[in-house]
C-alpha cells in the first residue's frame, strides 16, 4: 500500500496528538475526514458511485450480467469484485505494482459483501440452478490518501443502492424449455436492498489509542490496524487484522466497540444522503469528474 | 446539448446488455417552409402556398402522417396529388425498422422534388426531442414525439402565413390526445375522401383491419396464426420448421415449404388444402408443423384452378379438396406433409393482374386475379370497376384476416389495357422482377464523354491489333456486338486464332453507380422485338460494340494452333482492334461457300470454320451434349411490331463456328483465372443431374423399345445419336427436347466456396463466361479477374472477397433465371398475338408428356407446347385410366402414349380475358365425346369454346 516516509520526530508528534485526542488535521480520534458521494456517474453501468474521502478518491461501477448460480447455492446470485489500482492513484501502482494490493482488496471485499447477511442474494436468482444475476463490482482507485477500505465500502454501498437491474421474466415453454424474456420498458427494473450492506471501519492503533480514518502519515505511525465491517444495526460481519504488528486482546475488544459505534453512526447519514440524491431524479445536475 | 439514450437489449447468446448512446440535440434544424423567416434554410422544401383542396381543411396546410399511415398508405402518399408533407424522423426510423420496401419508397418520394416532401429531424431538434417516461411504451413515446413535433410546427409557422399543419393518424387514442392539445388531426381515410381534386384516390387506400364493413361472414375460415414469440420458441425446440412457402402453379390447393437444411441439403414439406396452407402466400417465410405420418399425402397430379368468386359456396371447394385426397397411393409416394402455424415474414409485393368484376351491379368490392397463378385472388375495393375491367392493374395486399376467404388489398395503378403489347410487356417485366426503368442520371454520369477517342493513356498495357483482319459474325439486326474473330497463317506453318471481346470493364469501373446498376441488372433481357439493356445504350450499341471500320477496345484471347486444332500457345491481352466486317451468320456462310471469293476475310472465315469443325468433333468425342429445344423466332411487322410470321430458328455451320471459339475462349479464361485466383474465380458449372431425373426419359425410350444410357454424358450423347426410328424423323428431336428437360440449371459460383466445377453439358472440367460482357455482368467480373491476372488492371477488395463474390453469383443466377422466364413469357404472348387473327388452325403434333387428366402436345411447326384437357367442369368426365409406370393415359378406350402423333386444333382462347391462352383440342384420333370435329364447320367451333 501507498506509504509515506516520516521522521521519528514527526511520528512522536502524531502519537502525542492522538493521545490527547487531537490529530494533525484537527480531528478527534473517531472523526472521519470530509466526505463526498455522488451516484450514477458512469452511464453504461447498472449502478455506480464515486466517493471522495479526504484526498482518497474511488469509483465503483456495478454491472449486472446473467450467469449460472454456484452449484452449492443454486437459488442465489453472487457478487464478483475486481479492484483496479490505477497508476493515477500513486506511481507505485505503475505496471503490475498495484496487483497485489488489488487482489488483497478484492478478496476482503468478497468476504465482507458477498454473503446473504449483507446482500439479499436470493433476490438475484432468476431460475434456481440455471440463471442468476451476477453483480460485477469494479472498483477503481483514483487517488490514495489512506483508509481505502472505508472509502470503498461506502462507495460500494452507494453503488448498490444506485443499481438498477433490468426486470426479466422466465417464459415457460410447452416442452419444458425456459426462455428469458426482457421487459421492453427501460424503466422497469429491480433495485437491490442495501439495508444490511455493511460499511467497513478501519481502526489504526497509534500509541495506546486507536483512530478511525487514518491518513497516510498516521498509518505510518501505526503498527497494526483492525478492519471491522458493521451493519446499520451494529452487527459485526467481518473482522480482520491488517499490518505487521500485534494487538493485545484488550485493545482488540476496545477497537471493536469503537468500530461498532462509529460504523453504526455511519449508516444513517449515508442512507439519508443517498435517498435525498435519488429524490432529485433525472433533473439533478451531475458533477462527475470535472466538478 | 448532449443527452443520453439508454436502453437494455438481449443479445443473441442470451445475455442482457445495457446500451448507452450519446444523443446530440441541435438548434439549427430548420422547419423547411418557405414562409418561415426565423429559420435560415437556404432551399426550403415546403411551398408557401400549399394547395390541396379538401372539404375538411379549407385552409392551406402541410400534412404530417404518423408511422402507420406511411406504412399502410404509401400508395396514396406516392400519388402526385399529395404534396407538402412533413415526414418526421421518428416516423422515418420506425418505417425503416418495420418495412424496408416502404422505407425505400418513402425515401424516393422525399427525393422527388415535385412532391415537396420534407424530412424534419425532430429527434435531434432541441425543442422537439422527448425522453421516454417511466411506464410509457415505445410506441406511446413515438406518438407523443409526433404530437410534440406537430405542436412545435403549429407554433413555429408564423400566423401571418395562415398555414396550418394537419396530423394524419389512424390511431384513435393518438387523434384524441392531439385534439386535446389543440392540434388538427384527421384519420387518413377521412382526409383522403375529402380531397376534391381526385376522388379516385380513395381506391388506393389500403383497407385497414378495423374496417367494420367486412364482406365475409364472421365465420372463421382459417386457424389463428401463432404469435412470433411462440413460433421462434417452437422453431428453437424443433416443434415447428421454418421455410419458404412456394405455391403450386397448377393447383391452388397445394404448395410446398422449402426448408433450407445444413449446407446444401434441403427438404420440402407438402401442404394440401386451404386449412393447411392457412393464408400463406407464395414466397412467404412460414413456420410449419409436420403432421403425423399417418396423415401424410402424396402430391396430386391434378390441375386445379381457382375459378371465379365463390366465397360462399364452400361445398364445391370441399369437394375439390376431397378429390385431392381421395386417391389411393403407394406408401413410398407419400411426402412429409405439414400445416402452416404462423407467418414469420410476409414477402408481399405489388402484383400485376386483372379485375374480375363482381356480378352484383354497383358493388365496390371486387376480386382481383393476379397474373401469377401462384398468388391467390385478392379482394379490393374500387368504384371504378367498369373502367378498370379489361385493364392490367397493380394491386398490393394489405392483410388476410382469418375470416376471409381471400386476402384484402388495394388498387395501386393501372398499366393499360390487357392484350396491348406495351401493357403486357410491362406486366411480364414487373412479374419477373426485371429492372427495366431508364438508367438514372447518376448512372449515366459515369459514361465516357462523347466524342470519345483512343488516347495514349488508354494505349498503355494494350497491344495494337488494328492491322489484323478481324470480323464479327452475329444474328441479323444485332447492335451489341461483343465478339469478333480472326484467323491467319503464321510463318512457321501454324495458325493464329484470335477471339476479341469488347472491353466493357474499361468503361465500367468497379464500385461506381454504373457498375452497381449493371451488377443489379445482371444480364440484358431479350424479349420479342425488344431489349432491356444491362448497360446504357451508349456503351452497349456504340462504344463497346465491335462494329466494323471503327477502332474499339477489346480483350483478346489469342491462340497458336496447328492444323489439327491443338492449342500450342495461349495469350491474353488487352488490345485495340478495327473490325473489317460485321457479318450475319448467313452472310458468313455465303462467303465460306462461295468459292469465287478469296479476300482476307473469307480466308480467315474458312480457316476458322475448318478449325471449329475439328474442335466440335473433339468436344462431342468427350461427351458434350447436343440438346435441342424448340426455339421460335417471330417476323415482326416493322410498323405495328405485331408478329406476322413465325419460324423456328435455323442453325448454320457459322453458328456453331462462332460458338466453338467462344467455348474455347471461355474454357481458356476459366483455367487462367482459376490458376491465378483459386479462391475467388467466378466460374460456371453445370451439375450432372441426379439419375432420378432421367426416369421419364427411360420410360419414354422403353415404350419405343430403345435403351438410353445415362450413366455419363458421353453415353447419353452416344445413345441419343443412335436413337432413331424409321419413318419418324422427328423422334430424335423429341427425345432431345425431353432430355433437355431432365437437365439441371447451369449456375455461376465462386471457386473458393465449391469443389465441383464440372460443366456436364459441355463436358469440360472448368468453364466460365467471358465472351459477352455487354450483356452479362458475370463476364465483366471475369474480365476484371483476367485483367488483374495479366497485370493489365489493378484489383479491388470486393473482387477478392469470396463471400461477396458468392452473393453476386446468387443475384446473377436469379436474374438470369428471371430473364429466361420473362423471355419465355414474351414468346408465349407473341404466340397468342400471332394466333389471335388466325381463327382455328388444324395442326399435327406430338405428345410430349402424359399427365393424369391431360396430355401435353408439342407442335413442331410453331415450336409450341399446349395442353389438351380431358376434364371439363360442365361435362361429365370421360373414363380415364392413368398408368404412371409406362406412362400412358387411356381415355374412353384409346390409349395415349408419349410421342404419339395427334392432330389438334389450335385457337386463341379469349373467353377468359384474365388469362388469354392458346387452346388445343383433340381432333385425331377421334374419340367420341372427347375429340372435336374439324374446325371448318363454324358453329361447332363456337360450341367448343363455350364448352370451357
Amino acid at each position: 500500500m501507498a506509504t509515506v516516509q516520516i521522521s521519528e520526530a514527526e511520528k512522536l508528534y502524531v502519537v502525542h496528538g492522538v493521545r490527547d485526542d487531537l490529530r494533525v488535521d484537527g480531528r478527534g480520534c473517531e472523526d472521519y475526514r470530509h466526505t463526498e458521494i455522488e451516484t450514477d456517474v458512469v452511464s453504461n453501468t447498472d449502478g455506480s458511485a464515486k466517493v471522495t474521502l479526504g484526498h482518497t478518491n474511488v469509483l465503483v461501477g456495478i454491472k449486472a450480467e446473467i450467469g449460472k448460480p454456484k452449484p452449492m447455492l443454486p437459488d442465489e446470485g453472487y457478487l464478483e469484485f475486481f479492484v483496479d489500482c490505477s497508476a493515477n492513484a500513486t506511481p507505485e501502482f505503475e505496471g503490475r505494482g498495484g496487483e497485489g494490493l488489488g487482489i488483497e482488496l478484492s478478496n476482503t471485499l468478497y468476504k465482507v459483501f458477498s454473503n446473504k447477511q449483507s446482500v439479499d442474494l436470493k433476490s438475484l436468482c432468476i431460475s434456481p440452478g440455471e440463471h442468476c444475476w451476477v453483480l460485477y463490482v469494479d472498483v477503481l482507485l483514483l487517488q490514495c490518501d489512506g483508509n481505502l477500505f472505508d472509502a470503498i465500502s461506502v462507495a460500494i454501498k452507494a453503488a448498490l443502492f444506485n443499481t438498477k437491474i433490468p426486470k426479466v421474466r422466465i417464459a415457460e415453454e410447452e416442452d419444458g424449455g425456459k426462455e428469458i424474456e426482457l421487459s421492453d420498458d427501460p424503466y422497469d427494473c429491480v433495485r437491490v436492498n442495501v439495508e444490511n450492506v455493511p460499511c467497513i471501519v478501519t481502526l489504526c492503533k497509534i500509541g495506546h489509542r486507536h483512530v478511525v480514518d487514518a491518513t497516510l502519515q498516521e498509518k505510518a505511525c501505526s503498527v497494526a490496524s483492525l478492519l471491522i465491517s458493521v451493519t446499520h444495526k451494529g452487527l459485526v460481519t467481518c473482522v480482520r487484522k491488517l499490518g505487521g504488528g500485534s494487538l493485545d486482546p484488550e485493545s482488540i475488544f476496545e477497537m471493536t466497540e469503537t468500530g461498532k459505534r462509529v460504523g453504526k453512526a455511519l449508516h444513517a447519514p449515508l442512507m439519508e444522503l443517498l435517498q435525498k440524491e435519488e429524490s432529485l431524479g433525472s433533473k439533478r445536475q451531475k458533477v462527475g469528474f470535472l466538478g | 446539448m448532449l443527452k443520453y439514450k439508454t436502453f437494455v437489449k438481449k443479445t443473441r447468446s442470451g445475455g442482457i446488455l445495457k446500451v448507452v448512446r450519446e444523443h446530440y440535440l441541435r438548434d439549427d434544424i430548420w422547419c423547411g417552409s418557405e414562409v418561415c423567416v426565423e429559420c435560415k434554410d437556404e432551399t426550403p422544401v415546403l411551398e408557401k402556398d400549399p394547395c390541396m383542396e379538401s372539404n375538411l381543411c379549407t385552409f392551406p396546410h402541410y400534412l404530417i402522417p404518423d408511422t402507420n399511415v406511411v406504412l399502410h398508405q404509401i400508395d396514396v402518399l406516392e400519388d402526385r396529388l399529395i404534396r407538402n408533407v412533413i415526414i418526421l424522423q421518428t416516423v422515418l426510423q420506425e418505417v425503416r425498422h418495420r418495412s424496408a420496401p416502404v422505407y425505400k419508397r418513402i425515401k424516393d418520394a422525399i427525393h422527388t422534388k415535385e412532391k415537396n416532401f420534407y424530412t424534419f429531424t425532430n429527434e435531434h431538434h432541441r425543442e422537439t426531442f422527448i425522453e421516454r417516461e417511466p411506464g410509457e411504451s415505445a410506441n406511446d413515446r413515438n406518438d407523443r414525439a409526433i404530437r410534440v413535433a406537430v405542436q412545435w410546427y403549429s407554433k413555429h409557422i408564423p400566423d401571418s402565413a395562415n398555414i396550418k399543419v394537419v396530423l394524419l393518424t389512424n390511431d384513435r387514442l393518438n387523434k384524441e390526445k392531439a385534439e386535446q392539445a389543440g392540434l388538427i388531426a384527421y384519420k387518413c381515410e377521412e382526409y383522403i375522401k375529402s380531397l376534391i381534386a381526385n376522388p379516385e384516390l380513395i381506391d388506393q387506400l389500403a383497407l385497414t383491419s378495423d374496417d367494420k364493413n367486412e364482406i365475409t361472414s364472421s365465420k372463421i375460415l382459417f386457424p389463428e396464426h401463432l404469435p412470433l414469440s411462440q413460433i421462434q420458441a417452437g422453431i428453437k425446440s424443433g416443434k415447428y420448421i421454418q421455410g419458404t412457402f412456394r405455391a403450386n402453379r397448377d393447383n391452388y390447393l397445394e404448395g410446398n415449404v422449402f426448408v433450407q437444411g445444413e449446407g446444401d441439403e434441403s427438404t420440402e414439406i407438402l401442404l394440401q388444402g386451404l386449412q393447411q396452407l392457412n393464408r400463406a402466400v407464395h414466397q412467404d417465410v412460414v413456420a410449419v408443423e409436420l403432421l403425423p405420418r399417418k396423415d401424410w399425402v402424396a402430391p396430386s397430379a391434378v390441375v386445379l384452378q381457382d375459378d371465379g368468386p365463390k366465397a360462399e359456396d364452400d361445398e364445391q371447394e370441399e369437394e375439390e379438396e376431397k378429390k385431392l385426397q381421395m386417391k389411393q397411393v403407394a406408401q413410398q409416394a407419400l411426402k412429409p406433409t405439414g400445416r402452416v402455424v404462423g407467418i414469420i415474414k410476409r414477402n408481399w409485393r405489388p402484383y400485376c393482374g386483372m379485375l374480375s368484376v363482381s356480378l352484383i351491379k354497383q358493388a365496390t368490392r371486387h376480386l382481383f386475379t393476379p397474373a401469377d397463378r401462384r398468388i391467390p385472388k385478392i379482394r379490393i375495393e374500387t368504384r371504378r370497376a367498369d373502367s378498370l375491367a379489361g385493364q392490367r392493374i397493380m394491386v398490393a395486399i394489405d392483410g388476410w384476416p382469418k375470416n376471409s376467404r381471400y386476402p384484402n388489398g388495394h388498387f395501386m395503378k393501372s398499366l393499360g389495357s390487357a392484350g396491348d403489347r406495351e401493357t403486357e410487356t410491362e406486366v411480364l417485366l414487373l412479374e419477373h422482377d426485371v429492372p427495366h426503368l431508364p438508367f438514372s442520371q447518376n448512372v449515366l454520369s459515369f459514361l465516357p464523354k462523347m466524342p470519345w477517342t483512343i488516347t495514349d493513356d488508354v494505349m498503355k498495357n494494350r497491344v495494337d491489333l488494328r492491322h489484323l483482319c478481324v470480323c464479327s459474325v452475329d444474328p441479323p439486326g444485332c447492335t451489341d456486338i461483343d465478339d469478333a474473330l480472326h484467323c491467319r497463317d503464321l510463318e512457321n506453318g501454324n495458325l493464329e486464332v484470335g477471339v476479341h471481346i469488347a472491353d466493357v470493364s474499361h468503361f465500367i469501373r468497379p464500385g461506381n453507380a454504373l457498375d452497381q446498376e449493371a451488377a443489379n441488372r445482371g444480364t440484358t433481357v431479350y424479349l420479342c422485338g425488344m431489349r432491356i439493356d444491362m448497360v446504357p445504350e451508349l456503351l452497349s450499341s456504340n462504344l463497346c460494340s465491335l462494329r466494323s471500320d471503327v477502332e474499339r477496345l477489346a480483350f483478346s484471347c489469342i491462340w497458336e494452333m496447328n492444323h489439327n486444332a491443338e492449342i500450342l500457345n495461349t495469350r491474353f491481352t488487352k488490345s485495340v482492334i478495327n473490325s473489317k466486317a460485321s457479318l450475319t451468320y448467313a452472310e458468313a456462310q455465303m462467303r465460306i461457300d462461295d468459292t469465287s471469293m478469296n479476300d482476307d476475310i473469307t480466308k480467315s472465315l474458312r480457316g476458322l470454320n475448318k478449325l471449329a469443325k475439328i474442335l466440335k468433333a473433339g468436344r462431342i468425342e468427350k461427351g458434350a451434349l447436343t440438346l435441342s429445344s424448340p426455339e421460335v423466332r417471330f417476323h415482326m411487322d416493322s410498323e405495328t411490331h405485331d408478329p406476322i410470321d413465325l419460324q423456328t430458328k435455323q442453325l448454320m455451320e457459322t453458328n456453331s463456328m462462332v460458338e466453338e471459339f467462344m467455348l474455347l475462349a471461355n474454357i481458356s479464361v476459366a483455367q487462367k483465372i482459376y490458376d491465378e485466383f483459386s479462391e475467388c474465380a467466378l466460374l460456371r458449372k453445370h451439375p450432372s443431374p441426379p439419375s432420378s431425373n432421367y426416369d421419364i426419359l427411360h420410360k419414354a425410350a422403353k415404350a419405343k423399345n430403345l435403351v438410353i444410357h445415362t450413366e455419363s454424358a458421353k453415353e447419353l450423347a452416344d445413345s441419343l445419336n443412335d436413337a432413331e426410328i424409321d419413318g419418324f424423323p422427328y423422334f430424335n428431336t423429341l427425345l432431345r427436347i425431353l432430355t433437355t428437360r431432365c437437365m439441371m440449371q447451369a449456375v455461376y459460383f465462386c471457386s473458393g466456396l465449391d469443389s465441383d466445377f464440372r460443366h456436364y453439358g459441355l463436358a469440360t472440367p472448368i468453364y466460365t463466361h467471358f465472351t459477352s460482357p455487354i450483356r452479362r455482368y458475370s463476364d465483366i467480373i471475369v474480365h476484371r479477374l483476367l485483367a488483374v491476372a495479366i497485370g493489365a488492371d489493378s484489383t479491388y477488395p470486393t473482387l477478392m472477397d469470396k463471400h461477396k463474390q458468392a452473393a453476386l453469383c446468387n443475384n446473377l443466377n436469379y436474374r438470369h433465371k428471371m430473364a429466361q422466364y420473362a423471355q419465355r413469357s414474351s414468346v408465349a404472348f407473341h404466340t397468342q398475338l400471332f394466333f389471335k387473327n388466325r381463327g382455328i388452325l388444324n395442326e399435327e403434333g406430338f405428345i410430349l408428356f402424359v399427365r393424369k387428366n391431360a396430355i401435353i402436345i408439342l407442335i413442331p411447326k410453331f415450336g409450341l407446347e399446349g395442353t389438351v384437357f380431358f376434364e371439363n367442369k360442365n361435362k361429365p368426365s370421360p373414363k380415364m385410366v392413368f398408368n404412371e409406370e409406362i406412362p400412358t393415359l387411356t381415355v374412353e378406350g384409346h390409349t395415349f402414349n408419349m410421342f404419339d402423333c395427334v392432330r389438334v386444333t389450335i385457337s386463341l382462347d379469349a373467353s377468359n380475358i384474365q388469362h388469354q391462352k392458346i387452346r388445343m383440342a383433340l381432333l385425331e384420333p377421334v374419340i367420341p365425346g372427347v375429340s372435336v370435329p374439324p374446325p371448318d364447320s363454324e358453329p361447332e367451333a363456337k360450341k367448343m369454346k363455350l364448352d370451357r
